[in-house]
């Protein structure tokens, strides 16, 4: 299965904008993840996962509670949430192989070059530090700018951020913010130093819609104006689709579809996909006729199955026997399913 | 810093009933411990109307709780009672005894944080390697060391066999004038005085009880130090550093900033129980401190240097936890504002 679907993905990962001169922004290749259990088989949360995103693209990724989003998140920049280990993969950021660096190296990327937003910001900021403290860290440490510099650096982000009255703000500390404004300090962090990549793990799932709506839209035009890319990571598929220039669906730990995200949202291919997009609609019918809510998610599957089967309406026999390589079915669309919706 | 004065005001005014309590519980304890002053005193030839005399005397004859009331009554004057012991006012002896005592312990606990704290740290940030491992045992041993076998130990040691302390009585060598009393510190009032032979002889002294408290209480100290700045670096913020690239070295500096109010808690704890819990090293060290004071005290139904131990001990633990308040404020924002 391994190189089936290495050989399938690698030819036109790149989908649109393969044309790209440079190498891509991030280019994930085999990535897999695992938690040694204390009995039995060790745990995978990410499977041989590919993923290519080119500079300026924004990459929605959207899946379910625990199909390994943090995970893959965390192990982008080597490390995993504990216990878990990468087995195997090759991480390459701007055609770096981060595999091949050292922890020391690894720190100093970090922060740096591939930044990481996290959710529920208000317990991620250090409670004893002041939020202006805690920005110019960034830029002390990483550009090694003198203290005085990293303070005016640290204020222009906080106005950037748009943080309301950003002078008193510097000196807040963050028990004395509201989740949208700490969300924005850990923006302000990610970004600071201008990465090549940011991670954006589950950012604004915390927060009320209006200040979801205005929080993306600043994320959006900061990634952009920095000539960055970002891999953004949510379990909203109602995000992605006015934020995202692709979008894929994680499930249990593989990508199921991959696509532009016109092609995603007015095509969908597979049926987990469908499943996901008939959750949002009023249409009782349509919810009943893609979903089996009786069944668990990976419940069980023999090992050759496709991980979707047991809750798949459209299971046949060839998809508890074979498990399906991602397939290029258009130009750019990809998805894990013998047999695929129509469009 | 905003907040900072109501919040000891509102500290301030737990004081007064605190001590009223801590008395009233230790003079009803101390009185129900078997045993007669005025018995004692005399001496077992005594006369039934000797006895009965003194203690109509020293005010036995009224009931437990006007001897209490009398008691405070002289207590507010400033008169702690009178020692039949040493026959000296408690005030006077526990002036003297008292800073014995308080320099024994504050060097001794000055040594074990100089011990405990860097430890811990570096037990906590290499968890599974060989410096964890001697921190473990470490903190198992200390723990399981009786204080005074350790003194007698460091004696034979530094004292019989190498001869490079003195012998261990009292604070300062008989041949060496104590130099005039200002803070009761003999290092300290040497130093004041510029007198460098007193100096020596009372550093020399301290030498081994120091040791002694310092390697048994670092026990503690480095236990708490290590679990609470493991704990730190397992948490949400600490994760996010790494995450946001920041040297292992501040994110280990960071956690142990979030890690000090545990860390101050137990040294305050120590410093407190110390002032009574060093009464076998004094022992040992014939150091004459307010610990051995008290003992005897407790020994000879003393009752009044018993009270004016714990009184002038809860004072001072008071003070302790009022300095621990205000470094409590000023290392964590979140704190009384
Ligand atoms: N400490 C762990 N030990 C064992 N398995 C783990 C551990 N942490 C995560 N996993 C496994 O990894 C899978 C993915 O977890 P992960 O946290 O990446 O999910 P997620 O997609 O981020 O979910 P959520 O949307 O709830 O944040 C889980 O289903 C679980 O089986
Ligand atoms: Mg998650």
């Amino acid at each position: 299965m391994l190189n089936s679907a290495a050989t399938d993905v690698s030819a036109a990962n790149g989908g649109t904008e393969a044309t790209a001169a440079g190498p891509p922004m991030l280019a994930v290749r085999g990535l897999t993840v695992e938690f040694a259990a204390m009995a039995g088989a060790a745990v995978t949360a990410v499977r041989d996962f590919d993923l290519t995103i080119q500079p300026g693209e924004i990459f929605g990724l959207v899946g379910e509670s625990g199909a390994g989003k943090t995970t893959l998140a965390r192990a982008l920049l080597r490390l995993p949430p504990e216990p878990g280990r990468i087995a195997a993969g090759e991480i390459r950021l701007a055609g770096r192989n981060l595999m091949e660096l050292n922890e020391t190296e690894m720190q100093r990327l970090r922060g740096r070059d591939l930044s990481m937003i996290v959710p529920n910001p208000r317990a991620e900021l250090n409670p004893l530090l002041t939020v202006g403290e805690q920005i110019a860290t960034m830029t002390r440490v990483h550009l090694r700018v003198p203290s005085r510099e990293a303070r005016r650096m640290a204020l222009d982000m906080l106005r950037a951020v748009q943080i309301p009255d950003p002078e008193r703000r510097m000196g807040a500390f963050p028990h004395e913010m509201s989740g949208g404004m700490a969300q924005r300090i850990v923006i302000a962090i990610a970004l600071i130093c201008s990465p090549k990549f940011i991670v954006s793990d589950d950012a604004t799932s915390g927060l009320d819609v209006t200040v979801q709506a205005q929080i993306l839209e600043l994320l959006r035009r900061l990634v952009l104006d920095r000539g960055s890319a970002m891999l953004f990571i949510t379990r909203d598929i109602g995000i992605t689709a006015h934020f995202c220039d692709r979008v894929a669906v994680m499930y249990d730990g593989e990508v199921m579809e991959l696509a532009a995200r016109e092609d995603f949202f007015f095509r969908p291919r597979h049926p987990y996909t469908v499943m996901l997009m008939a959750a949002f609609s009023h249409n009782q019918r349509l919810r009943r006729m893609w979903s089996r809510p009786e069944a668990l998610p990976g419940a069980a599957e023999p090992a050759g199955a496709c991980r979707y089967v047991a809750r798949c309406p459209l299971a046949q026999d060839r998809c508890r026997a074979e498990h399906p390589a991602l397939r290029e079915l258009a130009l750019g669309h990809f998805a894990r399913c013998h047999f695929p919706v129509r469009p | 810093m905003r907040g900072l004065l109501p919040f000891l005001g509102q500290r301030m005014l737990f004081i007064l009933p605190q001590l009223f309590g801590i008395l009233l519980v230790s003079f009803f304890l101390i009185k129900s411990i078997p045993g007669d002053p005025a018995v004692l005193m005399l001496g077992p030839t005594a006369t039934g109307d000797a006895v009965a005399a003194l203690r109509t005397k020293l005010g036995l004859d009224h009931a437990l709780p006007m001897q209490f009331w009398y008691f405070l009554v002289d207590l507010v004057h400033g008169d702690l009672g009178t020692s039949w012991q040493t026959t000296r006012p408690v005030l006077e002896d526990l002036l003297q005894r008292f800073p014995a005592t308080l320099e024994l312990v504050t060097f001794g606990l000055l040594l074990a944080i100089l011990v405990g704290v860097p430890f811990g740290v570096a037990s906590a940030s290499h968890e599974r390697g060989w410096l964890g491992r001697i921190a473990n045992a470490y903190g198992l041993t200390a723990g399981a060391l009786p204080d005074f076998w350790l003194a007698l130990v460091l004696i034979f040691v530094f004292y019989t066999i190498l001869q490079v302390v003195p012998a261990p009585l009292g604070r300062i060598d008989f041949a060496v004038l104590p130099p005039p009393t200002v803070t009761g510190f003999l290092t300290v009032d040497s130093l004041l005085a510029g007198d460098w032979a007193a100096f020596a002889s009372a550093a020399s002294h301290l030498c081994l009880p120091v040791l002694t408290l310092g390697l048994v209480n670092a026990g503690p100290i480095l236990k708490m130090t290590q679990s609470t700045v493991e704990r730190m670096l397992h948490s949400d913020y600490s994760r996010y550093e790494v995450l946001s690239g920041l040297p292992r070295g501040m994110v280990v500096r960071h956690a142990l900033r979030n890690a000090l109010p545990s860390i101050i808690t137990i040294i305050s704890v120590l410093y407190g129980y110390l002032l009574g819990g060093a009464v076998l090293v004094e022992i040992v060290f014939s150091w004459g401190g307010a610990g051995q004071y008290a003992v005897q005290g407790v020994l000879n139904s003393d009752i009044y240097p018993v009270l004016g131990f714990v009184l002038l001990s809860a004072i001072f633990s008071l003070f302790v936890y009022l300095a621990v308040d205000i470094l409590y404020f000023a290392i964590d924002p979140r704190i009384g504002r």
